[in-house]
């Protein structure tokens, strides 16, 4: 047995391992939790699949995601007076606007991700507070119902998150520039020779990244009904939290949207397990960090060369 | 003459303290002979700023000095500031020591999983992150835990000088020694050559490993003494309220002219980075501009830097000259 068949035959047990944990939970098959589950991943989810793309181009990770969904979600709210569908297109403009201006610094200058993003970080604080004057933002108009509530019995919110997820994978192997996003995170040089434009695959990532981010602050604004820029704090580390876990490399170049969805889907049945068998908050984020870093080490090692 | 001046001043080396020098003189003139920016009051306040993200700053830097990124700093504040609280009521030393221990356990067995396993430090320290985090709401029981030994407070907040409290003072102790130590011994040096090309080094017959399980340890040991010392002056220790250092930690090395491809940067430089920062929080604040001026200000800084930085920046401008020179020539020749 080669270290790969190892690896893969942990992942299969591992799996497998969550899995009868999750279905001898009492309670974990009802409607109720079910519904907490898909609710759960769906706001996170729609961050981790933009942070994928980032993290695929070879970029590491962005800090700059959560402020994006924060910022999203009070720009969305305030041009709900103008209709649902203008807010709609304005949020995700707005979204897609930050992101693509680190996104061409990171570019086509090469400059450093973690310091334009924490960059980004500053401003989008700095001006949320000059719009804002600090306050929470209400909903300018109506129409939020479209976000929320359920279809079916599923819940509206993991609707788009599944659509978000199913247009990632799409644009990620069916396009030339999704194709171009994973050779430029695997080799950069090797892009670049063979006629890429890693300039352009690059900002293009984080353009996707910028509209999941400002799906993500839409969902949340319609469902809490108000926003202020503490909505997406933290969701920067849970979001690549679930990248790593769901195996998309850290260096970039291999990885996809839909082991992103099973990263988010992981840690959230962790959660809801531990919340169903008792466990106090406090144990429920020791017990998810360590499965995190064991899962973590489990996949770079599998992966190292 | 003035060229190279200007390229002195913006060099690797000099760059931070410029930015600095710069920082204060605009400060400076904003101020319009108030005196409430080149005031005592000012100064101290900058001070107590960069104890608390200066050593991070020093702990994220000397990581990313070995071409690696410790996220798990902004665990180890929160847990190493829980267990000084806990454990230092009757000698606050004692926490100290427990403090600093957990941040030196932490970095050890981070950069032991790394050097052993082979893997990336942003993968592992991430997942420490996360389990410091989780360990920290554990022993709190996700509650404040106050800190009854109110002369300690006190005592780390009593004014140096005017200027400077005995909590700056260890901050700034703490720098000095990290400069000494990475100028004048080969630790220094084997900091430097395993962040500038880690294979040759090892080739070189160092051992690359222990540097980085060195540099984790230390890592950890600097953020911890910042948590210790910050949850000693505030009284109390809480799992949440210390989450949001790493962002201006990174900012702060950066600013301070460590590289993140590695083997560039120095403590001295961190230190200028991180004062920078804090300058601009309290010199805005003392000179009575909105609170939001200082992000976009403290943003436009670091977006200006990290264009500065960019690599293929100059690549970029003279291939668009060139263009603009030849559509000129070519528009003027039909």
């Amino acid at each position: 047995m080669t270290t790969r068949h190892i690896v893969l035959t942990i992942r299969i047990i591992t799996i497998a391992a969550i899995a009868i944990f999750a279905l001898t939970t009492p309670g974990f098959t009802s409607q109720l939790s079910i519904n907490a589950l898909l609710n759960a991943i769906s706001f996170i989810g729609c961050v981790a699949v933009g942070m994928t793309f980032i993290t695929l181009t070879g970029n590491i990770m962005s800090l700059c995601l959560g402020a994006t969904l924060s910022a999203s979600a009070l720009i969305f709210l305030a041009s709900l007076s103008a209709g649902i569908l203008p807010a709609f297109v304005l949020t995700l403009l707005f979204g897609i606007v930050v992101t693509a201006v680190q996104g061409v610094l990171i570019g086509y200058f090469r400059a450093n991700p973690i310091l334009v993003s924490i960059a980004g970080l500053s401003l989008l604080i700095g001006g949320a507070d000059l719009a804002t004057g600090g306050v929470r933002i209400y909903p300018g108009g109506e129409g939020l119902q479209v976000f929320k509530g359920r279809v079916a019995g599923i819940p509206i919110e993991a609707l788009y998150f599944f659509a978000t997820v199913v247009i990632g994978q799409f644009i990620l192997s069916w396009t030339r520039i999704g194709r171009a996003m994973t050779m430029v995170g695997s080799n950069a040089r090797a892009a670049t020779a063979a006629g890429i434009s890693t300039a352009a695959a690059v900002t293009f990532a984080y353009v996707i990244a910028g509209a999941c981010a400002a799906v993500s602050g839409i969902l949340l604004a319609a469902r809490y009904g108000s926003g202020d820029m503490e909505l997406g704090a933290g969701y920067d580390y849970t979001a690549i939290a679930a990248v790593l876990v769901g195996g998309t490399a850290i260096q970039g170049g291999s990885g996809s949207v839909v082991r992103t969805l099973i990263g988010v889907t992981v840690i959230a049945i962790i959660e809801v397990v531990l919340l169903l068998r008792g466990f106090s908050q406090q144990l429920q984020y020791l017990i998810t960090g360590l499965i995190v870093l064991s899962v973590i080490m489990l996949h770079t090692i599998g992966e190292r060369r | 003459m003035m060229a190279r001046a200007a390229k002195f001043l913006l060099g690797p080396a000099m760059r931070p303290f410029t930015i600095m020098a710069c920082a204060i003189v605009v400060l400076g003139i904003m101020d319009r002979g108030h005196g409430y920016f080149f005031s005592i009051g000012t100064v101290f306040s900058v001070m107590q700023l960069f104890a608390t993200v200066g050593l991070v700053a020093l702990g994220l830097g000397l990581s990313m000095l070995v071409r690696e990124f410790d996220l798990s700093v902004a665990g180890i504040v929160g847990l190493a500031g829980c267990i000084a609280v806990m454990t230092g009521v009757e000698n606050p030393w004692l926490g100290v020591v427990f403090g600093v221990g957990a941040g030196v356990i932490s970095g050890v067995l981070q950069g032991l999983i790394m050097t052993r396993l082979g893997l990336s430090s942003v993968g592992v320290t991430l997942g420490g992150l996360l389990t410091l985090q989780g360990i920290t709401y554990v022993l709190t029981e996700n509650k404040t835990i106050s800190y009854p030994n109110m002369a300690v407070a006190l005592g780390l907040n009593e004014p140096v000088a005017n200027l400077l409290s005995v909590r700056s003072t260890a901050a700034l102790a703490i720098f000095m020694l990290a400069a000494l130590v990475m100028t004048y011994t080969h630790i220094g040096r084997d900091v430097i050559a395993t962040g500038s090309d880690r294979r040759a080094s090892r080739i070189a017959g160092l051992n690359t490993d222990r540097v980085i399980i060195g540099v984790f340890a230390a890592s950890g040991a600097s953020a911890a003494l910042a948590g210790v010392l910050l949850s000693y002056s505030l009284g109390a220790a809480s799992p949440v309220a210390l989450a949001d250092v790493l962002a201006p930690a990174a900012a702060a090395a950066i600013v301070g002219g460590v590289s993140v491809v590695g083997g560039r940067g120095s403590p001295m430089g961190i230190a200028a980075g991180v004062l920078t920062l804090c300058i601009l929080r309290s010199g805005l604040s003392a000179i009575g501009v909105a609170p939001h001026v200082h992000d976009l200000v403290t943003g436009g800084i670091l977006i200006f830097i990290a264009i500065l930085d960019a690599p293929d920046l100059a690549r970029r401008v003279t291939t668009w000259r060139l263009d603009r020179a030849e559509r000129q020539t070519t528009a003027r020749r039909s």
